[in-house]
């Protein structure tokens, strides 16, 4: 096990190279001018070629990406074309604030979501499972940005309850979470309902029944643990997909987050930060599938890495 | 000696004040204030700073020279007085004595060589303001003289501008090669920057004019129009800026809420190539003139928020001279394109911007349709600001560009910054701004003759001159002003919306 851990994190490297090298080819490709963006409208054509060749962005490509890459290696990401300031220190508080953010959605989703999954499945058709579904159809089609609004609207400005953006207190946190869980809770409450469903009707469970096991625990204990497995996938999946795609949300609920700051740097094309976030999440992404990977072990024996 | 006189001018001062103070003025002071903003600041220092908020940030805790009041008249603020040598190359700026930075260095002339050297020295976005400045003479404490090569009469506007403003000598050192922190001498000491969220100003009590009375000015990064609009209707903020004229009837509704509609210093205009077909013809251009309702635009689509160009610069900038609106007038324009030849009609391209001005791609659709009814069909093309800019930049051979749709911002409020960066031969792009590559002879002239004349009637005449033949020849569709539409809600007193698109709450206070 500990082996298949070390080989999978090994394979990180070449996995980030290959991210590095996309992503630094990436934002080259796209229109427009770096200098031309940090300088402004109403700079002179001296002053662009200033600013260009003080980003270092008048070398010939293959230097760039050498230098780029020389820095990574030594952990430096370069600085913002923006604001000048250290990449790292860019993303960083950016990213804890998505990182809280989407944890809190994402709990809010397993709870809520597994909830309604679990009890449609045990009592499929019926009035529960008929409202829990009709509530995560409109989970998945309501957009982020409508959704976020409408939220607001009645809970800050009607009701008065809820502060309507910004961060600070724990309060600030719900608009943002809720409509960031939405779509997740949808999907998972549809997901633990089918695989839960599955399970249920397979053998072991019927056997578990005739033994005379109590209802609670051949639904929990037997029905639900082996259904886990893709609900496990989606949770991972959903995390990462979260993280980098909480723009919306973000920008919403004026939330300092990485996704809003990646949208703002490829704006204006400041490079060093879209590597620089890009590569963070692309970390993260392989990291959290790694540990789905080990947890997919426990969940369930037959699953095992050489 | 000045230390101990300025401690005695200061309690002398501070027993008069109390003294004679009103009653009602102590109940002013206190009070947190908010306000919404639509970008976080690219920075706080001089040197870096380029954007409207990161400028309405500043001007808390930086101050200039010179200040360029709301109704565009220049006052004396770090320098008291000034004289310009007879033959406009030597401007002795007399400064203000007793000043001191939130650091505790003082203010004197050596400040003022040191800051217009570091603007000039690390290439300041804004440093072309004040780069005719050859060399700054300390003449003693409090005396200062820039030398020029050649005249250069927007010298004092500029630098009124809030980019060329007085930070800390210590403050700039210390943060090296990084932005310096704002530690300036204005009434509000910088206090945290939390980028992406929230920059926070406090009230500095040894201020040497008048304190504010707010204890802190907030300025909470609020990028999303509906958001800031919800968050002055709940009261979260107090001021919220830019608010989109789509929202302004629903605003006005709410009782505790007021919209303010404040002029602005920035034209919008559609560019037309003029060194290539169709628009190469000034009857073409003129026939476009014509063939937009300007009034409709800014009614139905600005909800009112602007004021139909007639001149390409705004009312209130030095050297605006108003010309006779091209009125809507759907017949002449037809008459005109057939005079040129195109009674058949004609098909050109409109490059737009979307999101960068107000309502830009909505204005961009009005046209096209307008331009249908007289016979021109236009293909709209959206482009991302980024690429947009890039597209434009390029000399007239170059470019691809037929019509395209920008803004731009007089910012200094003088004429200078408006006409000739526009309209001069030596300002086609690449070079500069000028996308239209009109070139005229007798406006390079004029343009000339008021950068280098002082004397401000003179000045005055030759903008206006050469204000007309631009207007005849037209090489933009001139549209309108851009207003600026800001709420604050009920209770804040003494907020001043500036032209130059800053929200002031320098004597800002809370009305019980």
């Amino acid at each position: 096990m500990s082996v298949y851990i070390l080989r999978r994190i090994f394979l990180l490297i070449p996995v980030l190279l290959g991210v590095a090298l996309i992503v630094f080819g990436m934002v080259r490709m796209l229109p427009g001018d770096p200098a031309r963006a940090v300088a402004g409208l109403h700079a002179t054509p001296e002053y662009v070629e200033h600013v260009r060749s003080e980003l270092g962005l008048d070398e010939p490509l293959p230097v760039q990406f050498g230098i780029f890459m020389r820095d990574l290696f030594r952990g430096d990401l370069g600085r913002s074309t923006r604001t000048r300031r250290p990449v790292a220190q860019e993303i960083w508080p950016r990213f804890l604030n998505t990182l809280y953010l989407t944890a809190v959605a994402l709990a809010l989703a397993t709870i809520f979501g597994m909830i309604a999954g679990v009890i449609s499945a045990i009592r499929p058709y019926s009035i529960y499972d008929q409202i829990s579904m009709f509530f995560s159809m409109i989970g998945i089609s309501a957009p982020v940005f409508w959704l976020g609004l409408i939220l607001m609207l009645i809970f800050s400005v009607n009701l008065g309850w809820l502060p309507s953006s910004g961060t600070g207190t724990i309060w600030h946190f719900i608009l943002p979470s809720v409509t960031l869980a939405a779509q997740s809770t949808a999907l998972i409450a549809r997901m633990t309902r089918s695989s839960m469903l599955e399970v249920l009707g397979l053998d072991y469970i019927v056997t578990a029944r005739s033994k005379g096991i109590s209802e609670s625990a051949v639904n929990l204990k037997h029905a639900l643990r082996n259904a886990l497995i893709p609900i496990v996938t989606i949770l991972g999946l959903r995390f990462g997909i979260l993280l980098g795609g909480a723009v919306l949300t973000e920008t919403v609920f004026s939330w300092p987050g990485i996704g809003r700051l990646m949208v703002d740097s490829i704006l204006a094309r400041d490079y060093p930060v879209v590597q620089g976030s890009v590569l963070l999440l692309a970390i993260l992404f392989v990291m959290i599938n790694l540990f789905v990977d080990i947890l997919y072990a426990f969940l369930d024996p037959q699953i095992q890495y050489e | 000696m000045s230390k101990r006189f300025s401690l005695v001018v200061v309690l002398a001062l501070f027993l008069a004040v109390t003294l004679v103070m009103p009653s009602g003025l102590a109940a002013r002071e206190g009070g947190d204030l908010d306000i919404a903003l639509n970008t976080d600041p690219e920075s706080l220092d001089p040197v870096e700073a380029s954007s409207s908020p990161a400028a309405t940030v500043m001007l808390h805790s930086l101050e200039t020279l010179f200040d360029m009041t709301e109704d565009m008249e220049l006052e004396p603020l770090l320098a008291e007085d000034y004289e310009i040598s007879e033959d406009g190359l030597e401007y002795d700026l007399y400064l203000r004595e007793g000043v001191y930075f939130h650091d505790g260095h003082y203010f004197d002339a050596e400040v003022v060589k040191y800051n217009i050297e570091r603007l000039q020295d690390e290439e300041a976005v804004f440093s072309f303001l004040v780069d005719p400045v050859q060399e700054i003479e300390v003449v003693d404490d409090y005396h200062a003289r820039l030398h020029l090569d050649e005249p250069f009469a927007p010298l004092l506007i500029n630098l009124s501008h809030d980019f060329i403003s007085m930070i800390s000598p210590d403050a700039a050192e210390e943060a090296g090669d990084d932005d310096a922190d704002p530690v300036g001498t204005g009434p509000f000491e910088f206090e945290e920057w939390t980028r992406g969220e929230e920059v926070v100003l406090e009230r500095y009590d040894d201020y040497w004019g008048d304190n504010a009375y707010l204890d802190t000015v907030t300025f909470n990064i609020v990028p999303e129009d509906s958001t800031r609009v919800v968050q002055v209707e709940t009261g979260e903020a107090d001021v919220a800026v830019f608010i989109p004229p789509y929202e302004r009837e629903r605003l006005e509704a709410e009782p505790d809420v007021e919209v303010v509609q404040t002029e602005s210093l920035r034209t919008i205009y559609a560019g037309f190539h003029t060194r290539n077909e169709p628009f190469d013809d000034v009857r073409v251009r003129q026939a476009f003139n014509y063939a937009i309702d300007k009034e409709a635009i800014v009614e139905q689509i600005l909800e009112g928020a602007g004021r139909p160009s007639d001149a390409p610069i705004a009312p209130g900038i030095f050297g605006y001279s108003e010309q006779e609106k091209y009125e809507y007038n759907p017949e002449r324009a037809q008459e005109l394109l057939a005079e040129a030849g195109y009674e058949d009609g004609l098909e050109i391209t409109f490059h737009h911007p979307e999101g960068r001005y107000t309502m830009d791609a909505t204005i961009a659709q009005a046209i096209q349709s307008q331009l249908a009814d007289v016979g021109v069909e236009a293909q709209l093309e959206t482009m991302e600001w980024t690429t947009y800019l890039d597209f434009l930049e390029r000399s007239p051979e170059e470019a691809e560009h037929e019509m395209y749709l920008l803004g731009w911002g007089t910012v200094t409020g003088d004429a200078d910054y408006g006409l000739y960066s526009m309209f001069h031969s030596s300002e086609w792009a690449p070079a500069g701004s000028d996308y239209t590559y009109l070139g005229h002879e007798e406006v390079d002239e004029l343009l000339e003759a008021a950068q280098s004349d002082p004397d401000e009637d003179n000045r005055e005449e030759y903008y206006a001159e050469a204000t007309e033949i631009i207007w005849e020849e037209a090489p933009w569709l001139f549209l309108h002003r851009d207003d600026q539409m800001n709420a604050v809600r009920d209770g804040v007193e003494g907020i001043v919306f500036h032209p130059r698109e800053q929200v002031i709450s320098a004597e800002a206070y809370f009305a019980e």
